[in-house]
């Protein structure tokens, strides 16, 4: 399917002497412009007795760095009129500035800032421990499904403890990380070479290029950090589980399976699959398991769900889906009538007007998602990151609208066969589980 | 040569500009906007009503979001499967959804399918037939979703806010009860689209990849032209009672913390104190360098998360503070949370704040228009407030006029702890003691 040139974004790319990648795309339709920085690192490198440490540093990254002392960072970027943050995932972890046009160069002084000299201290440190443990209480211990998504899930679905851990860490680890574990941190996984810097919106190339080039080039790279190994065992039997949820009131279920590699044949077939069966209204599981068998409420899946979707999955990864379901019907119906869908792809394959139908919808909703420039500097970024490719922003959608009939069945069977499959049933209540 | 101590020097903000509105309204009443946004060829379309859950009569809370859920669900011309299907068809999605004031039915669509888009919009908004079997299924799944949604500490507490602020006026109602979904019935869904869904006070918003303004037109005019216009259902009066201070505790069992809400009775939009007031408001708690997160976030370290914010509705506002804090701190924080509502309003800001707060306000409000369906959403809101559209224009420039002694004035009144209205979702166990430091505690159960 050819996509049409209006459809395609300005892509360019150069490095700096110190190993610092950076991609602009330039747009000036509209008087934004964003910077996304992200750095090769995340919990998936993290060790043992340190769980959540990625995440606390990313908070440390807002406590000040040699020019921009304590609380700069916030007051000079919504001074000038933008909005910032940071997050933390598997396998890096990212910070944005959202400026008006006239404003970039605030936003390149404080990335370059913070990347040559982070202020680390006991005061910063421990004062980002209680903010931390006080966002844990808030988006895991207080939540409803958050601890069994967040936490019991990823000990389901991986065998290998970097890939199985919490994300935001527990409150033992937390307390014992020391201003040394931040410094060594900051000099191993936060050196120029380990990171991208992508700029999305309205800007001049040579004037981003000339900044760039003062506030980072000199920046010292450090030697290149390597991934800890995070190969999971051929998974042979299902599993399944149960956790009892003493805040939630309506059952649910996770269902998962591993995925393909990153960027695979597989990959693509597997993505169609999932807009077939779950995306929008008009996929299969809305319409027979919300519609017709009235056992779901609601549901998401994705390719690395809960923490990534398609564009930033990596390997190993679970195609993973949490469903909310009716409290009369068990879990482990829901799990049948969702294998029973797959089923029906992989033994009667899928119409040519419902492909049509996934290749339209994944068009518009690509070309939705880099309206923002945000989203497009955070794509950039993640292509540059993980696959050393930007210009896949315009290309890659090619390989998903490329994908067959009948290689989206034989998907069906290859990636979504039971013994590959983890179950994770979440009952309401408290009580042993 | 750039000296790389200082952050550097740069221009001021540049003034946000609305793209060309082409305005036009159909013989039945129907206002249509018209904006050209050619970036990349999609449209989005915004068919908006006066017609949200305020309407809902007493106890049949919900009847508002339900009608408009099931408007696409069903039409005498399509199935709801045919609907959804026809949707994904043309590269987008028809969904509708009510809020407070307004109900509001979504399109999307790739360029080429404008016609196409229009017609499923007006066959939702004129044709629902509220079939009984759906009518069954979305109360069935309203009622579970109802209850997840009331599992979250964060959920009640926003109810009960808004409840305690806004009574006895409809607008204290913005969600359903478990009792009033149970009450919905056909019938009524389908008086009440009858009743409120009329071109007459409707508004039709379009930006994209428009084809010219006299063809839009006459697709407009295809969709929509034939439609009787009938006088919509006049509002409840606008009547609220003086705030005063009260504590509600929502006990919780279990939680590992305390949800802390506070609120007051504000103004709407076109009050002259609204501008003064968001200002102020955004000193307060509106970002990362605002008094709230410093002190209560980064200096104390008691939360993770302390913001204030200004909820416009057509008739009235609110004003609210936010905060979550562990249960051992939970005095310690709304004592210092309250000292930070009365301190604006008695010693006014620093031109410094007052500096950042404005470029703030004005940055963000450029950044957010970025997108095509974010314009839509403006447009559609500023239209359905009654607001003149300049009000996009001038946002920036009434922000930078509010003066401040009028924020002083706004905040002394809007912030004033006296008449804060103070809601907690937590452990009593743990937490009804502290409590009771700030005055009388009414209890009520979660769940």
């Amino acid at each position: 399917m050819p996509i049409p040139a209006s459809e395609f974004l300005s892509v360019e790319k150069y490095e700096l002497g110190n190993g610092l990648r950076v991609v602009f795309s330039r747009d000036h339709s509209r008087p934004v412009a964003a910077i996304y920085v992200i750095y090769g690192v995340g919990a998936r490198s993290e060790q043992r007795g340190r769980t959540g440490f990625a995440h606390l540093f990313e908070h440390m990254m807002f406590q000040g760095s040699a020019n921009a002392p304590k609380g700069t960072h916030f007051k000079l970027v919504e001074s000038n009129g933008g909005s910032l943050n940071g997050s933390t995932h598997p396998d890096y972890t990212d910070y944005f500035e959202v400026l008006p046009s006239n404003k970039l160069a605030v936003g390149l002084w404080l990335e370059a800032d913070r990347m040559r000299g982070l202020s680390i201290n006991e005061a910063n440190l421990a004062n980002q421990k209680e903010a931390v443990k006080q966002e844990r209480r808030l988006a895991f211990d207080n939540r409803p499904y958050a601890i069994a998504i967040l936490e019991r899930w990823p000990e389901l679905a991986f065998r290998n403890w970097a890939n199985s851990h919490s994300l935001i860490g527990s409150f033992a680890d937390l307390e014992a990380a020391t201003v040394d574990d931040v410094t060594q941190f900051f000099k191993t996984y936060y050196a120029p070479n380990n990171a991208v810097l992508a700029i999305a919106g309205d800007f001049q190339a040579a004037e981003a290029r000339r900044l760039i080039e003062a506030y980072f080039s000199d920046i010292e790279p450090q030697a290149q950090p390597r991934r800890p190994d995070l190969s999971e065992p051929v998974q042979a039997e299902p599993r399944e589980e149960t956790h009892r949820d003493p805040l939630a009131q309506v059952p649910a279920v996770v269902v998962g399976y591993p995925g393909p590699a990153r960027r695979t044949p597989g990959y693509y077939r597997l993505a169609m699959l999932d807009i077939v069966l779950t995306a929008g209204e008009s996929s299969r599981f809305y319409q027979r398991l919300v519609k017709g068998r009235k056992s779901v409420i609601q549901y998401e899946a994705n390719l690395g769900w809960p923490f990534a979707g398609p564009s930033d999955y990596r390997d190993p990864g679970q195609y993973a889906m949490f469903l909310l379901h009716h409290p009369q019907v068990s879990a482990g119906e829901v799990v049948r009538q969702v294998e029973e869908e797959i089923g029906a792809v992989r033994d009667q394959g899928v119409a040519e007007e419902e492909l049509a139908r996934a290749r339209t919808w994944l068009r518009a909703a690509r070309m939705r998602q880099l309206e923002s420039s945000r989203a497009r500097a955070m794509l950039l970024g993640q292509y540059e990151l993980l696959d050393g490719q930007p210009e896949l922003v315009n290309t890659e959608i090619g390989a998903f609208l490329d994908v067959e009939p009948g290689e989206i069945q034989a998907a069906a069977g290859q990636y979504l066969a039971t013994q590959r499959r983890s179950v994770l049933e979440i009952a309401p209540g408290g009580g042993e589980g | 040569m750039i000296d790389r101590r200082q952050p550097p020097p740069t221009p001021e903000l540049p003034r946000y500009r609305l793209p060309p509105v082409v305005e036009t309204k159909l013989a039945n009443g129907l206002e249509a906007l018209l904006v050209e946004d050619r970036r990349c060829p999609l449209v989005s379309a915004r068919l908006g009503f006066p017609a949200g859950s305020k309407h809902d009569p007493a106890g049949l809370y919900g009847l508002a979001e339900s009608t408009a859920a099931l408007l696409t669900e069903g039409t005498t011309r399509r199935t709801a499967r045919e609907m959804a299907e026809e949707a994904a068809a043309i590269g987008g999605s028809v969904r509708a959804g009510a809020g407070a004031d307004t109900l509001v039915v979504a399109g999307d669509a790739l360029a080429e399918n404008l016609g196409r888009l229009l017609d499923l919009m007006a066959d939702a908004a004129r044709n629902a037939v509220f079939p009984e079997e759906e009518v069954q299924l979305r109360k069935q799944n309203r009622r579970q979703e109802l209850l997840a949604q009331r599992a979250r500490a964060e959920y009640l507490a926003d109810e009960k806010l808004t409840e305690v602020v806004l009574a006895p006026h409809p607008y204290a109602h913005q969600s359903p009860t478990l009792e009033s979904i149970d009450r919905l019935e056909r019938g009524l869904l389908a008086g009440f689209g009858r009743g409120h869904l009329t071109p007459a006070g409707a508004v039709l918003i379009l930006t994209g990849a428009l084809p010219p303004p006299a063809q839009v037109l006459e697709t407009i005019e295809e969709a929509f032209g034939g439609w009787e216009p009938r006088q919509p259902p006049a509002p409840p009066a606008a009547r609220f009672p003086e705030p005063s201070r009260s504590i509600t505790l929502i006990d919780r069992p279990g939680s590992v913390q305390a949800d802390i809400r506070l609120g007051r009775l504000a103004v709407n939009r076109a009050s002259p104190d609204y501008f003064p007031l968001l200002v102020g408001a955004t000193i307060l708690g509106g970002g990362a360098s605002s008094r709230l997160f410093a002190n209560i976030r980064e200096q104390r370290g008691y939360a993770y998360d302390a913001h204030s914010a200004v909820h416009p509705l057509k008739d009235t506002g609110s004003l609210e503070v936010v905060t979550q804090v562990r249960n051992e701190v939970v005095d310690a924080a709304l004592e210092a949370v309250l000292a930070e509502m009365s301190l604006i309003g008695r010693d006014g800001v620093s031109e410094e704040e007052l500096s950042t707060a404005r470029n703030f306000l004005s940055g963000v409000f450029v950044i957010r228009l970025e997108t095509q369906e974010a314009l839509a959403n403006q447009l559609s809101v500023v239209k359905l407030m009654g607001l003149p559209l300049e009000y996009v224009e001038q946002y920036t420039a009434r922000v930078w006029a509010a003066a401040p002694e009028e924020i002083r004035a706004a905040a002394a009144r809007y912030m004033n702890p006296a008449q804060a209205a103070i809601v907690v979702v937590g452990d009593g166990a743990k937490i009804l003691k502290p409590l009771e430091k700030f005055g009388p505690v009414t209890v009520e159960r979660a769940g």
